[in-house]
């Protein structure tokens, strides 16, 4: 077996790693990236469309173009880059087993780990579609790679089921690829995505959007013939006597995504169950010293400039952690308060300097004040007009307060009912 | 008997709306005609007849007025075919590719014979086998007295051997009923003494307490439970795999998307197929669900496949090991059968349900089905959850009337066997129907000489998820493309793809890889995996991506490229 | 009297606001700041899209270049470019910012390539 040494090794090219790497490097740690795709990029390399980079670069950037920016730096910086590689196995004392047709099995042997395999898209059987299992049932994500990557169309008329961001803006990206999209299903009574989506996506085609419904089976044998879709109650479940048939030779699934965390697992690092990612602290670190993680693999984010810093955040960890082996105790609970769904990082210490809180509401409110206290010290308070779950909030704290139970988040405001 | 069988019709509520007439046909068939309200009607009309005393078997063509099976024509296909005119002549033609046609192929490739398997899918096991959930039950289950209780004993006992011979994964784990309560107690009694009639060895009846102490993950609420440690598990299209091969190895031909359409009996019997008319001196009616109809075919109909539906629940992976053996319940407090278990590749599996249904391919799955699965198996075991499940599925059994095996050579047609109502136990027996089915074979033909170089044994091919970091390393070297992983989810590589695709049994389409090598059978059901399988398929192949499909004709998985370079092309730059 | 109603996307708030035209003069309302005004004046009067496909690339790996324009061009102008765009053909390599259909029809707006496409072969 190939034995390679590295200061910080990277799993997974995506835009998490690439920040991760870069700021690494920058730092002055040797970094190796090793990506399973055959090129740098992650999922961005399929994201063609625009509103990536608007905070980071002040710029409306493509998915690519995003990423572009990274690779390049990353090439420049020297970063170490095994491409067509499959991470197997990553052990407590951080090595990490990987395979390629070129080098064979591969340890590399690191001082510090990056975790930042993103997320994988949930599938038909997870949100219980019945019926028979015919070619021509994808999620937004294949469609897109698919589309996008491939050059091929993979059917002609599309029903979408899920109105978050990856649903709309594959409705959209069929429509003007020649597919015609009957419609968009969405089985909660508000939209998944952001409403810019929403106008641009769906409005300027006409493509209608259903609140409330689902699809409840599929039908055809060997190639998706059409779908039945149908309302739903307030517990979500198909109303009898409402279905609809719908003739198509495609349904395309944007059910949600679930950061993809094996590796992790297999290496019992402490799990968050409501993210389905590692715990983490203020400097992105797990459970487990040395290893740390960042972007959708710790918590699914909707703007790929949050997942570029919390990457940096990692590296910065990762470097401190080599150079002066960062404490990995005294933690204190971030606490998910009022009408907060998660929160990470889920730790913080008591004295850490600009922390950056990323969290989810559970219901959408209007004139919202987001507080962060630290026992009875407010630390800090935002005023958002509007708060939605689909719609990340970051706060940056300047201080994580001096100690006592830890700090919590609660958001207050108007219930928009 | 058909005056016992009106006897038995008069007054039932179910029967109330039907028209039914019933005759006897060559001493002991009872045939069904006439029209039901609903298709569980004609079900139950079948049931009724098959328990007449002195009915060997029934016919049922009785149509319902709300749901019938689907009508099959196929003169068409026949006149192409005899137009075409004859492809093949061999000894032994066997129509269906499934377990027990594999294992019957595998088994007579003893003797100097030419053997044909034909199978009208563009796989193997790709009819019910593949849906199975390759329990291999100890025999407490099947009535003492019919075939299938016999050879599901046998069968079992001779599995180890199988395995050995065929270099398949066969866990032997032991399998639970589940008693509750006193109600229980009664059928568990049943069990126990028809198990002991049919032969289960170590058949016990054993405390809650004791049946935790085996199986931690079984519900606290079973108080008693009835022990069978002989009862096992395999991947049913692993088996099917490793005797085809073995079955070609020793010079089986296989013929894909080959449909019989019409039988002429005769010397040679003329087999009309979609491909042309094969010659064969005997035939083997080894066609699952579709048995009946080629037994009609060659004009001796005297059974009736009903199509029952079952579901079955994928977990994930990351619960291996929680609960390996199958634990069931009592028709006290379930009528259907079945109950989670774990396959030897470490996914929980949970069901099968099963509802009667007209269509022989209807693999739809209802909310119903994933209800009664799940509900059930959280009444028997703790610690699962529904966000455990990653997918489902379901498969058709191929049930006659009498609820049996049907084993046995034509009482009609010279050299003609039918192999039919392979439904559960069929893959616990598949030994011991092979070794049936060659005795049969043996008395039809008195003096058949073996082959000197006759070769049992096959190996494996080495799984790379399976293998230590030194033999990954070796395999590595011996090709290169075992470095490049595809399948993330169960660590499936291209070198393993390829082979699958170029293997003695071809595996030419999406569900075929995945059959063969996992790929696309992990937690996230092909995402990552599926566009790059879909290119090396096409590349292998030598095909336009647009040409590769799930599971053969009709399933295309692309539809057109997306830029047409040909006409009006700007060049840019 | 012309209605319309627009969701504005210019922050999270989503106001809707309505839009007047009576033939001679435009008013809003709904909207809670002047920047929503001006969407709304402006998705009536000449909405504008950013252009965002995907072009061939032969040689390529991947096979499809995708391109975005440098500025936005007018909604009802965007299926032509994209119709124009669908016929367009480019070869390997390619760079980020390569200008692969400049002021296209004529909108004063160049198409560029998002991304570095290698040659097929030296991605193996």
């Amino acid at each position: 077996m190939k034995i390679l040494k590295t200061d910080v090794a990277v799993i997974g090219g995506g835009p998490a790693g690439l920040a991760a790497a870069l700021e690494a490097s920058k730092l002055g740690a040797k970094a190796m990236i090793l990506e399973r795709d055959f090129e740098l990029g992650g999922i961005l390399q399929q994201c063609i469309h625009d509103g990536f980079g608007l905070l980071k670069f002040g710029r409306r950037m493509s998915g690519c173009q995003y990423a572009q920016f990274y690779i390049d730096a990353v090439g420049e910086e020297g970063v170490d880059v095994l491409t067509d590689t499959m991470v197997l196995e990553i052990t407590p004392d951080k090595k990490v087993y990987a395979v390629n047709s070129t080098d064979g099995l591969v340890c590399v042997e690191a001082r510090a780990v990056v975790l930042s395999m993103g997320c994988r898209e949930r599938t038909r059987s997870q949100v219980f579609i019945l019926g028979t299992r015919p070619a021509g049932v994808y999620t937004a994500g294949q469609v897109q790679r698919i589309i996008n990557m491939e050059g091929y169309l993979p059917g002609k008329r599309a029903v979408i089921l899920g109105s978050g961001d990856i649903g709309m803006i594959m409705a959209r990206r069929m429509t003007l690829e020649g597919i015609s999209v009957p419609g968009v299903y969405e089985v909660m009574p508000a939209p998944g995505g952001l409403t810019r989506n929403i106008v641009q996506c769906l409005n300027d085609y006409d493509i209608p959007l259903h609140l409330n419904h689902t699809v409840v089976q599929v039908h055809g044998k060997k190639r998706v013939e059409g779908v039945t879709v149908a309302r739903v109650d307030e517990r979500r479940k198909p109303v009898p006597g409402t279905e609809k048939r719908i003739d198509c030779d495609l349904l395309v699934l944007s059910v949600g995504l679930i950061p993809e965390n094996e590796l992790s697992r297999a290496i019992d690092i402490e799990m968050d169950p409501v993210t389905n990612g590692p715990v983490v602290g203020a400097d992105m670190m797990t459970s487990v010293p040395g290893i740390f993680a960042a972007g959708n693999a710790v918590a699914v984010f909707d703007l790929v400039d949050y997942v570029s810093d919390t990457g940096e955040r990692a590296a910065r960890g990762a470097v401190r952690y080599i150079g002066d082996g960062t404490k990995t105790g005294g933690w204190l609970p971030v606490t998910a308060g009022e009408n907060v769904l998660y929160v990470v990082p889920q730790k913080v210490r008591p004295g850490d300097e600009a922390v950056d809180l990323y969290l989810r509401v559970l219901r959408p409110m209007r004139d919202a004040a987001v507080t962060v206290r630290a026992g009875n010290d407010t630390l800090r308070q935002d005023r958002h007009a509007v708060v939605n779950p689909p719609e990340m909030v970051r706060v940056r704290l300047e201080r994580a307060g001096d100690g006592g139970a830890g700090i919590r988040v609660d958001v207050i405001g108007e219930e928009v009912l | 008997m058909v005056d016992e069988f009106y006897m038995r019709l008069k007054g039932k509520e179910r029967f109330a709306d039907c028209d039914i007439r019933a005759e006897v046909k060559d001493g002991d068939i009872l045939w069904l005609s006439g029209i039901a309200p609903k298709w569980e009607n004609v079900v139950a009309a079948g049931h009724l007849a098959a328990s007449v005393p002195g009915v060997r078997n029934v016919v049922n063509h009785m149509r319902a007025l709300d749901h019938n099976p689907p009508e099959h024509d196929r003169t068409a296909v026949a006149e192409t075919g005899r137009a075409i005119g004859v492809i093949e002549r061999v000894d032994v033609l066997i129509i269906g590719a499934g377990i027990t046609g594999c294992g019957a192929a595998r088994q007579l490739a003893k003797y100097r014979q030419s053997i044909l398997v034909v199978d009208k899918c563009n796989d193997i096991g790709e009819g019910n086998t593949k849906s199975n959930n390759g329990m291999v039950h100890s025999g407490y289950d099947s009535k003492h007295g019919t075939l299938k209780a016999k050879l599901n004993v046998e069968g079992n006992a001779k599995y180890d051997g199988w395995a050995r011979e065929l270099g398949f994964k066969f866990n032997r784990t032991g399998s639970f009923v589940a008693g509750f309560d006193e109600s229980d107690r009664v059928h568990m009694e049943y069990f126990l003494e028809n198990g002991t009639k049919n032969g289960v060895p170590g058949i016990e009846i054993i405390s809650g307490e004791r049946a935790r102490e085996i199986a931690p993950y079984l519900s606290d609420e079973i108080r008693f439970a009835l022990w069978t440690p002989s009862a096992g598990y395999v991947e049913p299209q692993e088996v099917t795999l490793a005797l085809a091969e073995n079955a070609i190895d020793n010079g089986v031909r296989l013929m894909l998307e080959t449909e019989v359409a019409a039988i002429e009996t005769g010397e040679p019997h003329r087999v009309v197929t979609n491909r042309g008319v094969i010659e064969a001196g005997t035939v083997i009616n080894a066609a699952g669900a579709r048995a009946d109809e080629i037994a009609a075919m060659a004009g001796d109909e005297f059974f009736t496949i009903h199509p029952r539906r079952g579901t079955l629940v994928i977990l994930d992976k990351s619960l291996k090991g929680r609960l390996i053996q199958f634990v069931g319940t009592t028709p006290a407090n379930h009528t259907k059968g079945g109950g989670p278990t774990e396959t030897p590749e470490g996914n929980p599996l949970w069901g099968p349900s099963a509802i009667e249904v007209p269509d022989k391919e209807d693999y739809a799955v209802d909310a119903d089905d994933i209800e009664f699965i799940m509900e059930k198996g959280f009444k028997l075991t703790r610690g699962f959850k529904m966000s455990d499940v990653i997918t489902y599925f379901s498969g058709i059994r191929a049930s006659t009337y009498k609820e049996d095996f049907i084993i046995e050579a034509s009482r009609k047609v010279e050299r003609f066997i039918h192999v039919a109502g392979m439904q559960s136990p069929a893959v616990a027996a598949a030994p011991a129907v092979a070794d049936l089915l060659e005795e049969i074979f043996r008395n039809m033909h008195p003096g058949i000489e073996q082959k000197e170089d006759y070769n049992p044994y096959r190996t494996p091919p080495k799984e790379f998820r399976y293998c230590t970091m030194e033999e990954r390393e070796e395999l590595i070297r011996q090709d290169p493309r075992h470095g490049h992983v595809v399948c993330r989810c169960e660590t499936v590589t291209e070198a393993e793809i390829v082979n699958a695709i170029h293997g003695k049994v071809p595996a030419r389409t999406m569900d075929a890889i995945k059959r063969r090598t996992r790929a696309g059978m992990g937690r996230c059901q092909s995402g990552f995996c599926c566009v790059r399988v879909l290119d090396i398929l096409a590349r292998e192949l030598g095909l336009s991506p647009l040409e590769v499909t799930k599971n053969g004709t009709g399933s295309d998985l692309l539809y057109a490229p997306s830029r047409q370079p040909e006409e009006g092309e700007v060049r840019a730059k | 009297m012309t209605e319309k109603m627009y969701t504005c996307i210019v922050c999270p708030k989503s106001c809707r606001i309505v839009l007047y035209d009576d033939g001679e003069k435009r008013s809003v309302t709904g909207n809670g700041c002047k920047r929503g005004e001006s969407y709304a004046l402006n998705e009536y009067a000449n909405p504008m899209r950013m252009i965002t496909t995907a072009v061939r690339v032969i040689g390529g790996k991947p096979g499809l270049l995708p391109v975005i324009s440098t500025g936005e061009v007018p909604r009802d102008k965007l299926m032509a470019c994209m119709a124009e765009l669908y016929a367009t053909v480019t070869s390997a390599p390619v760079k980020q910012g390569d200008v692969i259909v400049e002021n296209v029809l004529g909108l004063n707006v160049d198409i560029i390539a998002s991304r570095d496409i290698k040659k097929k072969e030296e991605t193996v």
